[in-house]
């Protein structure tokens, strides 16, 4: 025949015909073919494409099943005799990649159990769609700054003025408050809600109709877990009576299930806000906002649209006085992951963190399969003569790659089960880092994860090889003539490349992490936050908090105690009822509030810059005012002490100036704030204690609180514990980043360590020569050496821009960061060039130090 | 037991297996077919009609030998089996009787 037909009309019609049929079909068309070549040679091969397609029928079809199970399954356990073999033959390559495979696995769904655990917060309620979170933009200094808080009115007047909003609800935190039962006193956390709290939110009632429970205003509705403390039974609870400290007594409504803890609102019990709004005036007024405010839209409802109705909100219902504050809603389930703000834009939150580690689990993952392609490739020089004589036997190219996928996937599946082991027993101490309670049950989902997992690791990490070796021509096997290809060489030092680069990457990010986590820590905030005890203030009276004080500075372990109405670490309280001269009378920024105690200043060690402190020798300071530097930046005064500013409507004098500190965490920038003698609502006590005593002080402050306020228990912390938990996550972030940097490294370094192992191996009688011709031991070091030093080189000129630019990226989460130092990043990559050489060396040493005359004998 | 059916194109194709008796193949009857209907039809239609015959048993089929034509494939020939041949008898004499019972009359 001159011409074959269509090569895969042809392959095709061999495929699926019968066996008893195919000769006589092939041989009419072929004579047909062979017959219309003669008059055009297209229409011949369009021809003979088609009659093979007509004949795609179930006349013809052969049936696909394996008509010979025995040698299938004969098959499979000649694979898998082959793999243990080579899991025998070679125990280094095995240990390597199984060490590898498992720790990365373990890695893989440790994070897995992470991330799910993140994703799946808030997620858990009935209404999950249609629960929102109404936010506050507010213009402040030209820029837009969100508020989660909102007015008290808020949720009344949306739920009544719009069609969409089928039920909407206010949450009020107050501070922890003291329950008590027959002389039994609970600290418990609790929050008031409005009326359609628990026919929003899935937090399940035990007991009571989630309708009825929160309409009386004096109705208390609990956990079970609160049940169970004060009562010691969750069985009838309703209608028993608490008595809330500093409050009145309440009467149990309703019981609910507890918590779960992947609900970022964690509350002990609930009280109906309308109670609350009756004794508090300020819960009527549209300019003082504090509490959140949530609703519920009608299924379906347009978020844009309902965004659009709700962004004058404010203004309109102050008719204009209020007009610099604009809401929308966001989806209740995203505040936790995307909680972050800049200026009216969205720009994440703990959703960095998620997708962080998500690329972290990735990456080692991919370490850990390139180690395996690494030495499955260079072992394959070793089979290619079984190769060779399968070939020529006649095994398919799909068997052949079906053995190395056989043995990857063993592997993988050895190294999950080892995996798995690793997980139970690293779990609790990865719940203390994170801060979690992961469970490793074996739900369905994990299962298949897990299975997911390991088959993708088992075939990525046996593709190359399985790919690469099965499609060698079995004749230049054989004959030996097949040269070591450079597409080979290239390839595997591309991944060792790739390798290195992620791990390099992974160490700048560590680095980074952990300088600015240092810098944070480190930091002089501006005060002094080191041995100052807080304590919550038990009672109201004034002249009860001179009497205290007073005792309490006599207690030796204490060097100084004041009280203030500010805890250090947040924002507490803003105000825009400042003016001075020259106010821009559309400004509305909001200044810091800190109510001060005689002596808070001096405690605090805040430094004066010009003017004085509030000190008892003035009878009148109670109506002088302290700013901040950026506040008098701010207001543009140049001689502010003893100018006057108007506050509340009341004229009060400057007296002072401090340095600016930060009493909000170092993401945000220093804010203006003002401070005002106003002993009575201070809310804290602030106690300066002296090192190496604490036990005991504390022990006698204790003892000093239960003579004054025999009602309460005795909470207290400190200012540098309460400091560093606003760098929770961060710190977090930087241990676990650690440990996964380590093993990555790790991974890396065991990959090379095989590979240095094999190329010695196989350059064993090079180096034989070179030794009997008088090479010395350093010169072959550095010759074996020299390859990967040129690798992990390449390695970080690669990774040296991305990682600054991921750093630099992360480092805008903070108004405050270090900068970037090169050595940062040239430190990484000479640690991991000495890590490489390290391990590269041990290898090479060896080889070096072998003596020529064994490896030569066989010549 | 119900008597296995002949459909039209398998009595086409039954009746040049019987025509060119001994060197009936694939082909041949394929290009005897559309010279008589003088029409394209696909060759598929003709394997399908000689195995569906074959398995009713009117038609039975030997290999020929080797030749270098065919891409070296051999030749399956069909010959009519006498069960076959019955049926076209009766076919024949069925279409006869009933052609014979049309009454002279003008059909212009």
């Amino acid at each position: 025949m001159e011409v074959p037909p269509p090569k895969y009309a042809h392959r095709f019609l061999r495929w699926f015909c019968r066996d008893d049929y195919l000769e006589e079909i092939e041989g009419n068309l072929l004579e047909m073919y062979e017959r219309q070549y003669e008059d055009s040679p297209e229409k011949a091969q369009r021809q003979y494409g088609w009659n093979v397609l007509r004949h795609f029928r179930p006349a013809f079809i052969r049936s696909f099943k394996v008509y010979q199970p025995n040698n299938y399954r004969a098959m499979l356990r000649h694979n898998l005799i082959l793999t243990f073999r080579s899991f025998q033959r070679y125990k280094s390559t095995f240990l390597i990649n199984l060490i590898g495979l498992s720790s990365g696995l373990a890695c893989a769904l440790l994070i897995f159990l992470w991330v799910q655990d993140e994703l799946r917060v808030d997620k858990f309620h009935a209404n999950n769609d249609q629960l929102y979170q109404i936010l506050e933009q507010r213009e402040q200094a030209g820029k837009l700054v969100l508020f989660r808080t909102t007015a008290a009115p808020t949720a009344e007047a949306l739920a009544a003025d719009l069609p969409e909003v089928t039920h909407a609800t206010t949450v009020y935190n107050s501070s922890s408050s003291v329950l008590s039962v027959d002389e039994k006193d609970i600290t418990a956390k609790g929050q008031f809600v409005g009326n359609d709290f628990f026919r929003m939110f899935s937090f399940d009632l035990v007991q009571g109709d989630a309708a009825q429970v929160l309409t009386d205003p004096s109705s208390i509705v609990i956990s079970k877990e609160l049940a169970q403390r004060l009562f010691g039974t969750t069985e009838e609870a309703v209608g028993k009576t608490i008595e809330r400290k500093s409050d009145h007594s309440y009467q149990v409504s309703g019981v609910f299930r507890n918590v779960p803890r992947n609900s970022s609102m964690q509350f002990d019990f609930v009280l109906p806000f309308a109670g609350y709004q009756r004794e508090h005036e300020w819960t009527s007024e549209w300019s003082r906002t504090s509490p959140a405010t949530y609703v519920q839209l009608k299924p379906g409802a347009d978020l844009a649209s309902f965004n659009n109705k709700i962004a004058n909100f404010v203004r309109d219902k102050t008719e204009g006085q209020i007009f610099h504050r604009t809401m929308f809603a966001q989806r209740y389930s995203d505040v936790y992951l995307y909680s972050n703000y800049e200026n009216g834009e969205q720009s994440g939150g703990r959703i960095t963190y998620v997708r962080l580690f998500s690329w972290v689990a990735v990456f080692i993952l991919l370490i850990a399969c390139i180690n395996f392609m690494n030495l499955s490739t260079a072992r394959a020089s070793r089979q290619m003569k079984e190769i060779g004589v399968k070939k020529a036997v006649g095994a398919r190219r799909g068997s052949l790659a079906s053995r190395y996928l056989s043995e990857s996937v063993s592997v993988a599946t050895i190294s999950l089960l080892l995996a798995v082991l690793l997980v139970s027993l690293l779990l609790p101490s990865f719940n203390e880092i994170t801060g979690k309670q992961l469970t490793f049950a074996f739900d369905v989902n994990l299962i298949l994860i897990a299975i997911g997992i390991t088959l993708f690791t088992g075939l990525v990490a046996g593709s190359y090889p399985a790919l690469y070796l099965s499609g060698f021509d079995p004749a230049v096997i054989l004959k030996n003539k097949l040269n070591r290809s450079v597409g080979e060489q290239w390839t595997r030092q591309g991944l060792v490349v790739l390798q290195f680069t992620l791990s390099i990457i992974l160490i700048t990010a560590v680095w980074v992490v952990y300088q600015q986590v240092a810098f944070v820590q480190n930091t002089h905030l501006g005060y002094d936050k080191d041995n100052v005890l807080y304590f919550e203030r038990l009672s109201w009276e004034e002249g009860n908090l001179k009497a205290f004080l007073g005792e309490a500075e006599k207690i030796p372990g204490v060097t100084q105690i004041s009280s203030i109405g500010h805890d250090m670490t947040g924002h507490n309280s803003g105000t825009t009822g400042l003016q001075w001269t020259g106010r821009n009378p559309s400004d509305r920024t909001e200044f810091e509030v800190v109510r001060a105690n005689y002596g808070t200043l001096e405690l605090l060690d805040i430094k004066l810059k010009e003017g004085r402190t509030f000190s008892e020798s003035f009878s009148t300071d109670t109506a002088k005012i302290i700013f901040n530097e950026a506040a008098i930046d701010y207001m543009g005064l140049t001689d502010p002490v003893g100018e006057e500013v108007e506050l509340w409507g009341e004229n009060r004098e400057i007296i002072g100036v401090v340095q600016d500190f930060h009493f909000e965490s170092l993401h945000e920038n220093i804010k203006p704030l003002f401070i005002i003698l106003n002993p009575n609502s201070t809310w804290n006590i602030a106690a300066k204690i002296e090192a190496g005593q604490e036990q005991e002080t504390i022990e006698q402050l204790s003892q000093l609180s239960k003579k004054f306020y025999p009602d309460y228990p005795f909470d207290y912390w400190f200012l540098d514990q309460e400091y560093q938990a606003l760098y929770a996550a961060e710190q977090r972030v930087a241990v676990l980043s650690k440990y996964f940097a380590g093993i990555a490294i790790l991974i890396s370094c065991l990959g090379l360590f095989g590979l240095a192992a094999f190329t010695a191996e196989r350059r064993l009688k090079e180096i034989g020569i070179r030794k009997a011709l008088g090479a010395s031991a350093t010169s072959i070091v550095q010759l074996l050496t020299s390859d990967f030093t040129k690798m992990v080189l390449v390695a970080i000129t690669i990774a040296l821009p991305i990682s600054y630019f991921a750093a630099q990226r992360w480092l805008q989460n903070f108004a405050f960061s270090i900068s970037l130092q090169w050595w940062y990043f040239v430190g990484a990559g000479v640690l991991v060039l000495l890590i490489a050489w390290l391990t590269v060396g041990f290898q090479t040493v060896k080889a070096a130090q072998a003596n020529p005359v064994e490896c030569l004998q066989d010549e | 037991m119900k008597s296995p059916s002949l459909g039209e194109f398998e009595e086409l194709v039954l009746l040049v297996v019987a025509a060119q008796h001994d060197q009936a193949y694939g082909v041949s009857i394929l290009e005897d077919l559309e010279e008589k209907l003088s029409k394209k039809i696909n060759i598929s239609a003709v394997h399908v009609a000689l195995k569906r015959m074959e398995d009713k048993g009117f038609v039975e089929s030997r290999f020929g030998g080797i030749t270098s034509e065919r891409g070296g494939r051999r030749k399956k020939y069909y010959i009519i089996t006498a069960f076959g041949k019955q049926m076209l008898d009766q076919q024949y004499a069925l279409r006869t009787s009933i052609y014979q019972q049309i009454p002279n009359i003008s059909f212009g």
